[in-house]
């Protein structure tokens, strides 16, 4: 029973960075119909950008590289919607997906000229500590984790639900051609929306840095393509659907490496990605038609 | 057979690679673009490499095998999406091949993570050119047969064609059976010139690079993907010089070419047919239906401006 | 008098295939005008031109003699006080007829005036009112062509673009929306309609214009449209 408490509450925290970066893919995806595969290669260079702060100002720590995540991925973000992904709007969806595996190998392999194509050290930005929360032992670092993606997804339901650009995000997502007639600047907003994805990333690529103490130019691999499963399996209607999803493989992975074996918890995200849109093609929660 | 020497490497990736674009052109035919080929074509090299290191199995035999293993891969994938429409389709081919991919990475009965050794070097060019000339002609006869007409038909317009009476799920495991037949065949000759078969040569980057290769060719005749494949294997060999830069260069021709150019570089437009790839419209809003010819006939009456009321 | 809205020689094409080939039409402000085709004549693409939602190959399209729509933005021409009722509705069917209703002014900056006109709405269509929070999608197909037409009157503009109101509803429901036309017509607001229902629209429309497979064939006053030939031949067959 602790067994399966712990490989829980592992899971959350593996599947709550899931639910940050395909979040990423469904803004990309439902507001400018575009399968932005170059989302967790921005995640990558915020991830860097904070590494890069964190050992230039060490004594300010946590907060600086979050920032620069922020600001990092951010900036890279809205130059990459200018040249790249702007553009790819309204083509097949097939073409977005190679313009911007081009621009991923861009990114992944221009990192690798700059820091090596091995993992590198992350600055120590919270202690290396363990927390014992009742028959669950969690450190530190997963918590703080843990409570960032937590902040991020909220801020992402707020946006979405309560503001106006939010709003009109969801109006682009529905109906594209009504939301433009109607007032919409839809080239603007599709800049917010990825700005907005892309620095969030940021944020959330920092604080996994910190997790796992390490960083690398391929990271982006690792968590583009479940995230990205997530995504599909839970149709791009609700977004809150996506976060549920990703939190559900996260555990789904956790109880595999727990009860099975490690190296089978990555076929886990395929499985279940094949199941579900066998059964539900549209998704688990339904998608508006592409 | 002529020595071709330090060319030969880059000859016998150009072949396989364009036996490869073929046999997806052939699945893509009816528009399922499968992103599973690297992961098919693994299961052919598996498949062969497995017969003749732990069986003895002679080479030739051991092709057929890999191409009847590519058969039924493709067929079962056919069965696994037959509900699914276009994208979620690709993509449950994607996930498919990445499933295939994580077995391989963890089966020790084929090596494992520590791929598949000891592979005799079987394949020459002479084994490729034989490779092409099937695939070459088994894509050219279903592409001019009734079989390829109706493919088209299943792409185009799938309610259509089962209107006129094509079995659409029957095209559609034809098509994809086929064309994984000719990607497990290639994979099993493949094998035996790497002589070395790893878990993830099966990914989905791989495969995204015979997609690639179609995209870039175009697709409405089979010459495309194979001028695709020509192209994108040469240009990295060609790029060696730049050889760190390599990759962000080919990321770079990537981007510019989907930008400059989203049809692939070799297309035909038929006149008067609307433009789609795989069902989804290339242009946003609804493809006008091929409009007769302007009416002709007696001249219009005189027309005048109607005064405000 | 400038003509509200002034389109010469309009060439529009889906890739290689022309859709729309040399129409020019005109309205002026306050007029009711139909433009009559069957499917696939080339109606909405019009229509799409006239929103900046497609591009022109060929020809101008004026708005109050100096705007030229052709080189705008969808979003700046509704600022310019042209608003559209789509074919099908087309409603934001996950929001509520409220925020459909809100969202018809989204750019606009006088939330007072869009308020007002929001209840204005509201009182005009009390059905609206009491389902004023739920989603739209939920709605019968009168109810949506409602919401949609008041969506599209929120802004307050002067040129409403209306795309087939009468398809897919129920003969009793057809006849409300014509009158509806009339109604918001005698408000001053010009109304540029595509229709395939000729008979009734030509009883509302004070002039109106023949699309055949992209060409205008012929134009004219309603009454008269409406006594021709190729007009009877055509549509009131089968019209409602």
């Amino acid at each position: 029973m602790d067994l399966l408490l712990q490989q829980i509450c592992n899971g959350l925290v593996i599947g709550s960075t899931y639910a940050v970066v395909a979040l990423g893919f469904a803004l990309a995806f439902s507001v400018l119909r575009v399968v932005h595969f170059a989302h967790p290669d921005i995640f990558m260079v915020g991830m860097f950008s904070g590494l890069v702060a964190a050992n230039y100002w060490p004594g300010l720590g946590l907060i600086i590289a979050i920032a620069a995540g922020a600001a990092g991925a951010g900036a890279l973000g809205y130059f990459a919607e200018r040249t790249i992904i702007g553009p790819l709007r309204g083509r097949d969806i097939l073409t977005t997906l190679i313009g911007t595996l081009g621009l991923s190998i861009v990114l992944q392999n221009g990192m690798a000229l700059l820091v090596g194509p091995d993992p590198v050290a992350y600055p120590t930005l919270v202690p290396a500590r363990f927390i014992d929360i009742g028959p669950v032992m969690l450190t530190l670092r997963q918590i703080v984790n843990l409570g960032l993606s937590a902040l991020l997804l909220v801020l992402v339901s707020v946006f979405v639900r309560f503001t106006r650009t939010g709003r009109a995000a969801r109006a682009i997502a529905e109906r594209p051609d009504v939301a433009a007639a109607f007032g919409v600047d839809v080239a603007r907003i599709c800049q917010i929306t990825i700005v907005f994805a892309s620095t969030l990333a940021g944020v959330a690529a920092v604080s996994v840095g910190s997790l796992y103490g390490s960083a690398s130019a391929f990271v982006g691999l690792l968590y583009g393509l479940k995230a990205f499963t997530c995504m599909l399996v839970a149709g791009n209607r609700h977004i809150e659907g996506v976060v549920a999803v990703a939190i559900g493989l996260g555990i789904i992975e956790a109880l595999v490496t727990g009860y099975v074996s490690s190296s089978m918890k990555d076929a886990a995200a395929f499985v279940v990605l094949i199941a579900v849109l066998y059964v539900r093609p549209n998704g688990m929660f339904g998608s508006y038609a592409t | 057979m002529p020595s071709f020497g330090f060319f030969e490497p880059i000859l016998i990736f150009t072949l396989l690679n364009v036996t490869m674009a073929l046999g997806l052109y052939v699945t893509a035919l009816s528009g399922q673009l499968s992103m599973a080929t690297a992961a098919i074509a693994g299961v052919g090299g598996y498949m062969s490499g497995v017969l003749t290191v732990k069986f003895g199995v002679p080479f030739a035999v051991a092709i057929a095998a890999a191409t009847a293993a590519g058969c039924l891969v493709g067929g079962a994938l056919a069965l696994l999406t037959s509900r699914m429409r276009d994208f979620i389709l690709k993509l449950t081919t994607l996930a498919f091949g990445e499933a295939l991919a994580v077995l391989a990475f963890n089966w020790d009965y084929t090596g494992g993570a520590n791929s598949f050794t000891g592979l005799q070097l079987h394949t020459g060019l002479g084994t490729c050119a034989l490779a092409v000339a099937a695939a070459l002609f088994v894509a050219w006869r279903f592409d001019q047969s009734r079989l390829g007409l109706a493919a088209r038909a299943v792409r185009d317009d799938p309610l259509a064609a089962a209107a006129m009476g094509i079995s659409v799920p029957g095209i559609r495991f034809t098509t994809f059976a086929l064309g994984a037949a000719i990607v497990g065949m290639a994979g099993a000759v493949q094998a035996h010139y790497v002589l070395v078969i790893s878990p993830s040569d099966l990914g989905f980057f791989v495969s995204l690079n015979y997609i690639i290769f179609l995209l870039f060719g175009g697709l409405q005749t089979m010459w495309g993907p194979v001028l695709g494949a020509i192209l994108l294997t040469v240009l990295p060999e060609a790029l060696r010089f730049a050889n760190e830069y390599r990759l962000i260069v080919y990321g770079v021709i990537i981007i510019a070419v989907v930008l400059w150019r989203p049809d692939g570089l070799l297309h035909r437009v038929p006149l008067g047919v609307p433009q789609r790839l795989f069902g989804i419209r290339l242009s946003p809003g609804r493809p006008a239906r091929a409009t007769a010819s302007q009416s002709s006939g007696a001249p219009l009456p005189q027309l005048t401006r109607t005064a405000a009321e | 008098m400038t003509a509200l809205l002034e389109i010469e020689d309009l060439a529009l094409s889906y890739g290689a295939v022309p859709a729309v080939d040399g129409v020019s039409l005109a309205i002026e402000p306050g007029e009711l005008r139909v433009i009559l085709g069957a499917n696939g004549a080339g109606k909405t693409t019009i229509i799409k031109a006239i929103l900046g939602l497609k591009r022109p190959r060929r020809g101008t399209i004026r708005y109050d003699g100096e705007h030229d729509l052709a080189a705008l933005k969808p979003h700046q021409i509704h600022a310019l006080g042209i608003a559209w009722v789509p074919e099908g509705r087309q409603l934001w069917h996950t929001m509520t007829v409220f925020d459909n209703l809100r969202m018809g002014a989204f750019q606009s900056k006088d939330h007072a005036a869009v308020a007002r006109r929001i209840e204005e709405m509201f009182v005009r269509f009390p059905r609206l009112r009491e389902r004023r929070d739920q989603l739209a999608g939920s709605l019968s197909g009168g109810e949506q062509q409602m919401v949609a037409i008041a969506r599209a009157l929120v802004s307050g503009p002067r040129l409403l673009l209306m795309d087939e109101p009468s398809l897919g509803l129920a003969p009793i429901v057809v006849r409300d929306v014509f009158a509806l036309a009339r109604e918001i017509n005698d408000m001053g607001i010009a109304i540029l309609m595509v229709e395939q229902n000729a008979r009734q629209a030509l009883k509302v429309a004070d002039a109106a214009y023949l699309l055949e497979t992209g060409h205008i064939v012929d134009q004219g006053p309603a009454d008269e449209i409406a006594r021709r030939d190729s007009v009877k031949a055509v549509f009131l067959g089968g019209a409602a």
